[in-house]
């Protein structure tokens, strides 16, 4: 245990990296979100905060917080911070926030060591720790001050998966149980939960069909499947999908199978085998008509609902273009797209071609547990090509199969070498009885080795596995002389493994500080006169705070929702929830629409200001004009009179003097680009590289109250309707108005 | 003379027969009756015989079926007491559970949260009992080394979580 205090203290000494360069901040979006709901659970107990109402976003609508949001980490968060306070240690809850994420990752190295132990030992144990305390694909998530999901749920994935493995191992009811309650902090913390109720049935049933039924088996699935759909079911996310959505019929089908299966093993060990061979006669010709029956049932069942029962983002896990084809905002978010090749060498780096290694030492020998740890790789690693997101749930399993490959070449080598310097006798077998369990059946294939590997018993037998292995020992040196390498060569390869390692962790360690360390709240950039700091962000939402009334609305493109409920305190009007299309659709309209008709539609919603994020002047690249597009697809998916080929001049997206009409008149170019000509006098955009097409224009129905100091956010406000209309519309609004004793405010969804 | 169509019915009946009779040879070699050695040559059937073949095929069939049943009843009768009051249980836990089902297919599922943790605490006792079983059984040679106290204080503690859950889920 020593040796794995070491891993634990370079994940925490990693994560720390970026809050010694910027400070103890939150980062990115979501996280914002998380923070604001933990100073509400600490605020006001528990009650509360699960009948939560939230009326500061999605106005006019509001949000069921309690309902719609996974509580694990909030809950996790609140308990620490309240432990804390009652030992009269006096931190904040932004603190706790902050250093929530690298003290579960710290945790989650440990729960690979443990996983890994009990599929092939301890040496690789230790690897596997120390490969995941590291990862950058990890570390990405779980930086202080990334205080996301993913953070805890990555560590209740991994330990939920060493509960499974160990109940397997060891057909104990206890481990089983606790297995459940995992699975139930991993209900709480993350709707990744699906991966592990549909990779354990996969598991059962891979076992039940190679024929490694055993009911250490039954043991360590059937009561998870029972009290994991219930415990599920207490989530009030989740509440009745546990039994109704297509995610989890898997479980109970496989449910259903294992009952078959040990019902059969148990009349094949009552009967003889003729008897046993009636049976199944009478059995197949009853059984095949009733199943018939009942599948026929099911499937009308499932197929009579339009998305045959799955949601939206997992049908897009399983058919990658169905989000682009049907739900543009799904496909619009960037981590829901596919990665790129670079960005594997990028996340896992070395371990990318040590795992397949890792596979094949699996296969030798194959086990219960190294079934469990091959399958779990290859969907993980089919799941990552979907989405980048789900990389991070590569990341764990990638650092398990890396460190068994890693321990088994470090072991086949050292012994080489043990075994060929000179002087050294032959009276060390103990020794290879630990790393020599795999290695052993390997390398000597007596009889009585392989008896131990074809009765694979519970972990209580290791002491008749031993004994197996001192007899094994004491075949003939020269067997194991001929399978061992040469000095010369192990020696080099020792020195080459230790150099890869060296070179992972060297990459590690400048990702983690150059490219995951950043919060993207607070940019910064280096020029020949030092770092600039960038801070517009926390620039506008302060002013906004400190400037504006308590109850007035502001409007801008989803992104930011979180960040300014939670920074500036005000009502927006949607957020990163995307829980509305239509809400997101009608803000996508506004911003795409010409002035007057977005006045119009954000008036009807009571908006105040509008928030615009523009990046031209100083080269940030994620500011909405690079968004807009999508919010023109968004927009014209639910109101028709917006189409993106207006937008586009020869399918090409500009904003220079060759751009189309209506994109020059929409709000999102005018609110961007307005009085940008005065900072250089040629309005160049640095982003788009090019000069922009409509310099000098005035803005008929907002003002400008603020723009930040490098005019990365800029904020408008709605100008109040006109008392009085002048000219040519006054003759016939009079006659409007005389038709009809309407008020001069139209509504545009009339 | 037989019409062409009674002969084509002799021929399809014929062909029936023998198939029949195939069924009856494949489950015959696992009969154990005495009376089967009367039967043992299903080669030398004839089509005028085809109603007696016929009748003894399905008498066989359910011959079998009662040996079966009888072979069964004596394996299982020779069980220990504890493992048949586990199983009791069992069949207890699961008759519950199909009353269950059944009272909510005539009364409607209104309060579905009461119905599924009604339902599954059912299905969970007997999955529990079932691991128990297991444990418990001697000629279950994987947990020999277990002590059926440490099996019984596992099985209790499960129980305890699974009602704890449904207590809270029962509404």
């Amino acid at each position: 245990m020593a040796a794995l205090e070491t891993p634990q203290s370079s994940t925490l000494r990693q994560a720390f990296g970026n809050v010694i360069k910027y400070e103890s901040v939150i980062h990115e979006f979501d996280p914002y979100f998380n923070y604001r709901v933990t100073q509400f659970l600490t605020k006001n107990g528990i009650y509360d905060f699960w009948n939560w109402f939230d009326d500061r976003t999605w106005y006019p609508l509001g949000r069921v917080i309690g309902g719609t949001v996974y509580p694990g980490l909030t809950l996790t968060a609140g308990t620490l911070w309240r432990i804390m306070n009652s030992l009269n240690i006096p931190l904040s809850v932004e603190t706790v926030c902050v250093f929530t994420a690298p003290i579960f990752s710290a945790f989650a190295s440990w729960a690979a060591y443990l996983l890994t132990k009990e599929v092939k030992g301890v040496g690789a144990g230790l690897t596997a720790a120390a490969l995941l305390a590291m990862v950058p694909s990890y570390i990405s998530r779980s930086v202080a001050g990334s205080y996301d999901n993913e953070a805890v749920a990555i560590f209740a994935l991994i330990f939920t998966f060493y509960l499974y493995i160990k109940a397997l191992n060891t057909g104990s009811l206890f481990y089983a149980t606790l297995n459940a309650i995992s699975y139930f902090y991993m209900v709480c913390s993350w709707g990744g939960y699906t991966f592990i109720i549909n990779l354990i049935p996969m598991h059962v049933l891979l076992c039940i069909v190679t024929g490694r039924y055993s009911s250490r088996l039954y043991i360590a699935y059937a009561p998870l499947v029972v009290l994991g759909t219930l415990l599920a079911s207490l989530v009030p996310v989740v509440g009745f999908n546990a039994v109704m959505t297509s995610e989890h019929f898997a479980s109970f089908l496989v449910f259903i199978i294992i009952h078959v299966v040990a019902l059969v093993y148990y009349i094949k060990g009552i009967l003889s085998p003729q008897m046993f061979k009636v049976a199944v006669t009478l059995v197949v010709s009853i059984g095949l008509i009733v199943c018939g029956a009942v599948l026929a049932v099911l499937i009308a069942m499932v197929a009579s609902s339009p998305t045959k029962g799955w949601s939206g983002r997992s049908l897009s896990l399983l058919d990658p273009t169905y989000a682009s084809k049907y739900i543009p905002i799904i496909a619009s978010v960037s981590e829901h797209q596919p990665p790129t090749w670079p960005s594997y060498f990028m996340d896992i780096n070395v371990l990318a071609f040590l795992v397949p290694a890792g596979i094949i030492a699996c296969f030798l020998p194959l086990s219960d547990a190294s079934s469990f740890a091959v399958l779990y790789i290859v969907t993980s690693v089919y799941f990552s090509g979907v989405m980048v997101r789900l990389m991070l749930v590569l990341a764990p399993a990638a650092c398990i199969m890396s460190g068994i490959a890693l321990s088994e070449a470090f072991g086949v080598f050292t012994r080489s070498i043990k075994f060929q310097l000179p002087g050294v006798t032959q009276n060390s077998p103990v020794n290879a009885g630990d790393t020599g369990n795999v290695m052993q059946n390997d390398v000597v294939k007596t009889e009585k080795s392989e008896d131990s590997l074809k009765e694979r018993p519970s972990r209580k037998n290791k002491k008749k596995e031993k004994d197996n292995v001192e007899r094994a020992t004491v075949v003939p040196k020269t067997e194991k002389r001929l399978s061992v390498l040469p000095l010369e060569a192990s020696v080099i390869a020792i020195f080459l493994l230790v150099l890869l390692g060296a070179f992972y962790v060297v990459h590690c360690v400048w990702a983690a500080a150059e490219a995951y360390s950043a919060p993207s709240i607070v940019l910064t950039s280096r020029s020949h006169d030092g770092l600039h700091v960038f801070d517009d962000f926390r620039e506008a939402y302060g002013w906004l705070r400190h400037n504006t009334e308590v109850d007035d609305k502001v409007a801008s493109w989803w992104d930011y929702g979180y960040q300014t409920t939670a920074m500036a305190n005000r009502t927006v009007i949607v957020d990163n929830n995307t829980w509305n299309n239509t809400h997101i659709a009608t803000v996508g309209t506004a911003m795409s629409s010409p002035e007057k008709a977005a006045w119009e539609i954000f008036n009807s919603l009571d908006v105040k200001y509008v928030l615009v994020v523009f990046g031209g002047l100083v080269g940030y690249p994620s500011d909405d004009i690079n968004k807009f597009l999508w919010m023109v697809r968004i927009g014209g998916g639910v109101f028709p009179h917006i189409k993106e080929p207006d937008y586009l001049r020869d399918g090409q997206y500009r904003i220079d003097s060759q751009a189309t009409p209506t994109m020059l008149n929409s709000l999102m170019y005018k609110l961007s680009y307005y009085r940008f000509v005065e900072t250089d006098g040629k309005g160049f955009d640095r982003v788009r590289n090019t000069e922009i097409g409509k310099k000098y224009f005035k803005l008929t129905h907002f003002e400008e109250v603020f723009t930040t100091h490098h005019w990365m956010v800029r904020l408008y406000k709605l100008k109040p309707p006109k008392n009085r209309i002048r000219g040519k519309t006054k003759k016939a609004k009079s006659k409007a108005s005389s038709k009809r004793s309407g008020t001069l405010k139209k509504n545009p969804w009339h | 003379m037989p019409s062409p169509v009674g002969r084509w019915l002799q021929v399809k009946a014929c062909g029936l027969v023998q198939k029949s009779s195939s069924l009856a040879k494949v489950l015959l070699f696992s009969a154990v009756d005495q009376a089967a050695t009367r039967r043992s040559q299903p080669e030398a059937v004839h089509c005028t015989n085809t109603q007696k073949i016929e009748k003894m095929g399905r008498s066989t069939a359910t011959k079998d079926a009662q040996a079966l049943f009888r072979t069964l009843h004596s394996a299982y009768a020779a069980t220990p007491t504890n493992l048949k009051i586990i199983d009791l249980y069992i069949v207890f836990a699961v008759v519950t559970a199909v009353i269950q089902v059944v009272y909510m297919a005539i009364v409607g599922s209104f309060p579905f949260n009461s119905f599924l943790s009604g339902l599954l605490s059912c299905v969970g006792t007997a999955v529990l009992a079932v691991c128990l079983r297991i444990q418990v059984n001697k000629e279950n040679k994987e947990f020999k080394d277990l002590p059926p106290e440490r099996a019984f204080a596992d099985f209790v503690l499960c129980n305890v979580v699974l009602h704890l859950v449904i207590m809270n889920f029962l509404g």
